[in-house]
This record gives C-alpha cells, structure tokens and sequence, in this order.
C-alpha cells in the first residue's frame, strides 16, 4: 500500500466514523454546491464552452474537463451527469474528439444524437448553453485501436462515427511519417444527408496517406455485405476490424465476418448509444442481465412476473419486505433498460436509476445490478 | 375508545379512489422544488452541527455559549433523523439518483443501523400499523396500551419505564429491531428473503452502536482534550435532548387516546380502502407552526405519513386538507390536535392501561 493509499482509507474510515457518511466530500456537499451550484464529490465539475449543430439530429457538446480529469485515449467514452427537474440524469457518451485536440486546446467534444423519444438528449442542448455546469466522469472504454502492425479495418453505422472521428483526428494531428498500415475506414448512413463530419473526413484523408474513407449509402448500396467488404477492403481477413453503430448492425456484422472465418481476436465493437425506446416492439420476451452475480434469465410473455419473482427465480437473492411498493427495501440499481412501474403506471427512463424491484417489470432487455 | 364502524366496501372503494387522486396528483408535481428542499435541510443540519460542536468547546468562555452549543447540535440531530434520515429512508427522494440523498444508502446519526430500522420500520410498521401482535411498534413491547395485551403486574410501573425509555430512545430503538428480527427470523416465511443472518445483524448493531458511541463520547472529547468533560457531557445532553423529542413525536402519532388497533384477523386480504382505513384510524397528527412541523419531519402529518409513505414529507400539509375533506366526505374520524393535547391523551393511555381492566376477575372466574 502507497502512502497516499493509506490516507485515503484513513480518511474514508473516519469520515464514517464521524459523519455517517462514505467521504468528507460528500459530507460536505450540499454546502459545497452553494458556491459552486451542481458540485459532485464524486465527480467532475465541468464547463460548457459551446454546443454546434452536427445535423438536424445531432449536435456536439465542446466542454472544458475538470482540471483533474485526466487524459484519455481516442474511442473511449465518458459519464455525463446533469441534473434535470431537480434529479441527476447520467448517460454515457463517446469522446468524439482526440486526446492530440485535448492536449493543445484543453476540451473534448461529445456528439450526441438525439434519440426522438429520449428524456435526455433532446432536451440536453436546448437547456445547456455555453458556461452551463455539466458533471463528468473519467474516460473509460477499451474500445481503442491497437498499436499492432496488422492493418485496420472501421466499420461505422450512423452516429457510430463518433469514436472513429477521435481516433483519425488522433492520427491526424499526431501523423507519423513512417506509418504505412493500411486504414480503411466504411462509413454507412441512411441517406447522404446523413453523413456526419463528412468535410472533416475528407480532410483527414489528405493528411493521413495510409487513410482511405468510403462513404456508404445504404439506401442506395444496402447494408454492409461479403460484396462491400470484398470491394472496399480487400485485405478484411488479416486486418483488426472495429465495428460501432446500432445494436443490429453490429450483431449483422458479426455474424457476417465470422462467417466469412475472421478471427474473433482481430473483432472490436462497441454497442452505439442507449437503443431507441419502442415499447410495442419490445412487448415481447426481454432478457435480463444480473450484473453482479452474472446470472441471466428471460421474460416470459404469456406470464408476466416482478422483476423481484424473477430476481428470485435466477437466485440472486434479492432483499424484499413488503413486495407492495411501501418499504423500499427491494431497491436495486438498474444499469440500463426500460421497466414499467406498476405502481405510479410510468415507463422508466432508460439511463441509470434506482428502482423497486417488486413494483416494476421488464419493458425492454434490462441490466440490473444484483 | 369505542371502534368505529367500518363503511361498506362501495363507501371505502371510493374513498381509496379520492385519496389515490390525491397521491397522483402530488406526484406529478414532485421535482425540482423538493430537491431544493431537501438540499436546504441538509445544509441547516451541516450549520448547526458544525457550530453545535464549536460553540460548544468554547463554554470555557461563558457557560451560556455551552448551552448554545448543546441546543444546536440537539437541533441538527433532530433534523438529521427527522426532517432528513426518516423521510429519505422511505424513498421519498430516490428519485433524486443522488448517492447520498438516497434510501440505499443513507446512514443516520442514531444508534439504529440503517438498514435494520428500513427493513423492520418500512416494512412491520407501515405495512401492520396498530395491528395487536404484528406491529411491535405499538407499545415498542415495553408499555401495554391496549386491553388486547395481556395485564402482567409489570405494567404498573410503566409511567415511570416511559419516561425512561423517552430519555434513552435511540438504543431502545436500535435493540428493539435486533430483537425484532430475532422473532421475524423464528417464524421466517418461506417466501420472504433475508439475506442477512443474525450474527450479521448483531454486528451491524455493535459496530454502527460503537460508531455511534466512539464520535460522541469518545472522539470529539478528545479532540478538545483541556474541555473533555464538557464536550463530553455536552454531547450527551444533546443526545437525550433529541431522544425526548423523537420519543414523543412518535408518541403522539401513534398512541394517542383515539387510536384504533386492530386484529390480524381483521386484516387478511385487505382491500387497498380499508388499508387506508386502517393506517387513518391507527395515526394522529399534531398541529403547530411551520418549524414544529419541520422538527417532527412532518410526522406532525402522522396520517398523510402513513398514507402516503414516500410522498416527500413537506408536502404532507398540503395534503392534510385535501385527505380531511375526503375524510369528511365519507364520514371517517381523522384525529389530530395540538402537541400538549395530543402528548397529555398519550400519557393518560399509558396511565389508564398500566392498570388491570376492570373485566379481568369475571374473566378469570
Ligand atoms: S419489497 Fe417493499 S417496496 Fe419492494
């Protein structure tokens, strides 16, 4: 144990002995947030330098980190914390700019689509404006490129850009003369309206020689084939292929590639953003995921349970008191997903929440910390 | 002390509509204003626990700054308990997603362990209110309030055992939930799940109780080592200052002389109409200013408390006029009154059933 280590569980041991509370800060904090309105001990205090319209559904939030927000690696993303009608709202977000930018100008960009029935990201840029306060968590993700010398192969769906425009920004900025792997770069979207950064792409192209970019329209060309891999990128079998865009075009994706016998290890993807909330499509049988104790188990249509039953019933023994929505002691953190409460009748959000188990049932695949 | 007659089921059907409405309503309107609410509670206790404390040490100077000093830290454990630690602990704010303004989390300055309190207070208390042999909250199992208890000779001395018990009510508190979960545990139903076995609950007793003792008694004396005693009486005093108050305010929301208690056999499948009945019947308020309701963390509100258990509690007294005119509505007694009235019926029930009833001979014969 460092010195440093033992300080700090020296200090959290007598904050609790003291304060009842997990740390000083938080001891202190609502005090704290008198001067300096929104501040988290357990966070980032952040500012808002300016937002810019990407596209009619999306915009970037440029935002001056913390000084203690350490760096970062290009195709991480980070928590974002706001506090919305008097509750936090937490969503995770790509960095969708690159640590070389962050070094000289000391901000990071999040591009954020608006997803039409969110809580969250349509509201976002019409209440945040320039020196607005926003709460951030340190970079976190392993979705980045490996410094291998095989060639790369990106896959992009939509807003699934985003990670990818960090990391040639990277390359961009940081251009290495010697580097001669091939990167090719297959950038899908619905209509060429929607084709994000598209200038800026071009750019990197020029600086990045090894770089090429392929703007696919998939209304015209359809989605990501043998063919399109074939045409734009003749070597995919030995290249590293990182894919990041919606649920089904990775899962399409990834059966294509491994039934064309791509290695799992050369396989990198990342699920894009929370799934559009569409409740009468997800009526059906939803999975969910217990992260704690790694169980799983699914929802049965014909005969809907508690997720507090079905806690139970994949054993990962929850607490309960009352199972009527009064004691609050079957409160669990929900990862991710939509559950109905049967109580108050209200759909949930679909970000990170406290819920009561007894109460609610799945309304989309859920992830419960249990 | 007669039980009222209990309305037809259409008559309590409706009244469970009207006071649903009430909660719908209330509901929506929960937001930022209660997080600026909650927040300002918690700033005040900061305030007033951080000057308790100083103001304290310096009694040295003038005894009268000692005195202060015990009154502002009675005042920010009472608003720590009250105002804050009850109503948070219900989940009246955990739609905040805030780590420490949270049911999950928050841990009070009481010798109770948090977690024990939510799941006998929460669940037993709220769930059987006033029901003879289910809710052990009634009487605690120390004072006999009812002629459904049996009179055991001990009884007669529980005028003074109230007393003493108001003076030391955070560790009466605190032990009567390890014995109570002792029992729940005898008869654990099958269904029910607790994943904590007694040593555990035992621990968490000793060692949030050792917390407890050690930043009181053992840790801020010390700091302040050339004014130990002082600081050493001065917390104590605080502490019973804030034992008193509690024990009284729960006193007069539960055991009042109008008070209604019922039979489990009463109870089985109970419609959600006669469970408000119920929790109406069972609670009393108290009325007073803004500030009395504040101390008593709305448990002033004792009725709308146990109606609406994770409402925030400020807004119980809004509510109060709306749940008294449906209460009118349909004839339902709804008992509230001022502190000394309400404290005074409490202490006659204990009074009154520290005696046999009168009944008990022919009984026996
Ligand atoms: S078990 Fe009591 S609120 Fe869920």
């Amino acid at each position: 144990m460092t010195s440093d280590n033992i300080l700090r569980t020296g200090q959290s041991w007598l904050a609790r002995q003291i304060t009842n509370h997990t740390s000083f800060g938080a001891y202190f904090e609502p005090l704290i947030q008198l001067l300096l309105p929104q501040w988290r001990s357990d966070r980032l205090r952040s500012k808002i330098v300016s937002i810019r319209q990407e596209s009619h559904d999306m915009y970037s939030l440029v935002i001056k980190p913390h000084r203690r927000w350490q760096d970062f690696t290009a195709g991480q993303h980070l928590e974002l914390t706001v506090e919305k009608d008097g509750a936090w709202m937490s969503r995770f977000f790509t960095i969708s700019s690159s640590p070389a930018h962050f070094k000289k100008s000391g901000l990071i960009e999040l591009s954020i689509q608006i997803q039409e029935k969110g809580q969250i990201t349509p509201w976002l840029s019409k209440a945040l404006h320039a020196g607005s306060i926003v709460n951030l968590s340190q970079a976190q993700g392993e979705f980045c490129l490996s410094r291998q010398e095989e060639p790369i192969l990106m896959i992009a769906g939509g807003s699934g850009i985003t990670p990818f425009r960090a990391m040639l920004q990277q390359l961009s900025l940081m251009p290495n003369k010697t580097d001669n792997v091939a990167k090719t770069l297959m950038y899908y979207a619905r209509s060429s309206e929607h084709f994000l950064f598209k200038q800026e792409l071009r750019k990197f192209t020029e600086q990045v020689p090894s770089l090429q970019v392929h703007f696919i329209d998939s209304a015209e060309h359809g989605f990501l084939s043998a063919q399109h891999l074939e045409r734009y990128s003749e070597n995919f079998k030995t290249s590293h292929i990182y894919l990041c865009g919606p649920a089904n075009m990775i899962l399409h994706g990834r059966k294509l590639l491994t039934s064309l016998k791509v290695n799992w290890q050369q396989l990198h993807y990342e699920f894009f953003g929370p799934e559009p909330i569409d409740l009468e499509q997800s009526s059906g049988a939803n999975s969910i995921l217990f992260s704690r104790s790694n169980k799983q188990i699914s929802t049965e249509e014909s005969a809907p349970k508690t997720l507090l039953e079905l806690a139970e019933l994949a054993s990962t023994n929850p607490v309960s008191g009352c199972r009527a929505g009064i004691c609050h002691q079957c409160i669990c953190q929900k990862k991710s997903g939509v559950v109905y409460n049967t109580k108050t009748q209200q759909y949930s959000d679909t970000g990170a929440q406290e819920i009561q188990l007894c109460i609610s049932v799945a309304a989309s695949d859920l992830v419960l910390e249990l | 002390m007669n039980q009222p007659i209990r309305p037809n089921q259409t008559t309590l059907d409706n009244f469970a509509k009207d006071l649903n409405d009430i909660r719908a309503k209330t509901m929506k309107e929960v937001g930022q204003i209660d997080a600026n609410h909650i927040r300002k509670m918690i700033r005040v206790q900061r305030a007033s626990e951080i000057t308790g404390r100083i103001t304290m040490v310096l009694g040295f100077i003038n005894p009268v700054l000692w005195i202060l000093g015990v009154l502002l830290l009675a005042l920010a454990k009472i608003l720590d308990n009250m105002e804050i630690g009850h109503n948070v602990k219900h989940g009246q704010y955990d739609w905040m997603n805030d780590p420490n303004i949270n049911s999950r989390n928050f841990e009070w300055d009481h010798a109770g362990d948090s977690a024990s309190w939510k799941r006998y207070h929460n669940h037993e208390h709220h769930t059987y209110t006033n029901i003879i042999g289910k809710d052990r909250d009634f009487g605690y199992g120390l004072l006999r309030l009812s002629d459904d208890t049996r009179w055991k000779p001990k009884n007669r001395w529980q005028l003074p055992v109230f007393v003493l018990f108001s003076m030391m009510f955070q560790w009466g508190v605190a032990y009567h939930e390890l014995a109570g979960e002792r029992i729940f545990f005898g008869k654990r139903r099958k269904k029910s799940s607790l994943p904590i076995t007694r040593t555990q609950l035992r621990n968490a007793f000793f060692s949030k109780g050792a917390r407890q003792l050690f930043k009181d008694y053992v840790f801020f004396p010390l700091i302040c080592w050339p004014v130990f005693l002082p600081v050493l009486l001065g917390n104590f005093c605080a502490n019973m200052l804030r034992d008193l108050w509690t024990a009284s305010v729960i006193f007069c929301g539960h055991f009042t002389e109008n008070i209604h208690v019922f039979k489990m056999s009463e109870c089985e499948n109970e419609t959600q109409g006669q469970w408000y009945y119920r929790q109406i019947l069972g609670s009393s308020n108290i009325t007073g200013s803004r500030w009395m309701h504040l101390l008593t963390g709305h448990l002033s509100c004792q009725v709308e408390h146990h109606l609406f258990p994770d409402i925030p509690a400020w807004r119980y007294l809004e509510i109060s006029k709306q749940v008294q005119a449906v209460c009118k509505k349909y004839d339902i007694p709804y008992n509230t009154g001022s502190f000394t009235k309400q404290y005074f019926s409490v202490v006659k029930r204990v009074v009154t059933f520290s005696f046999p009833p009168p009944k008990i001979h022919a009984q026996a014969g």
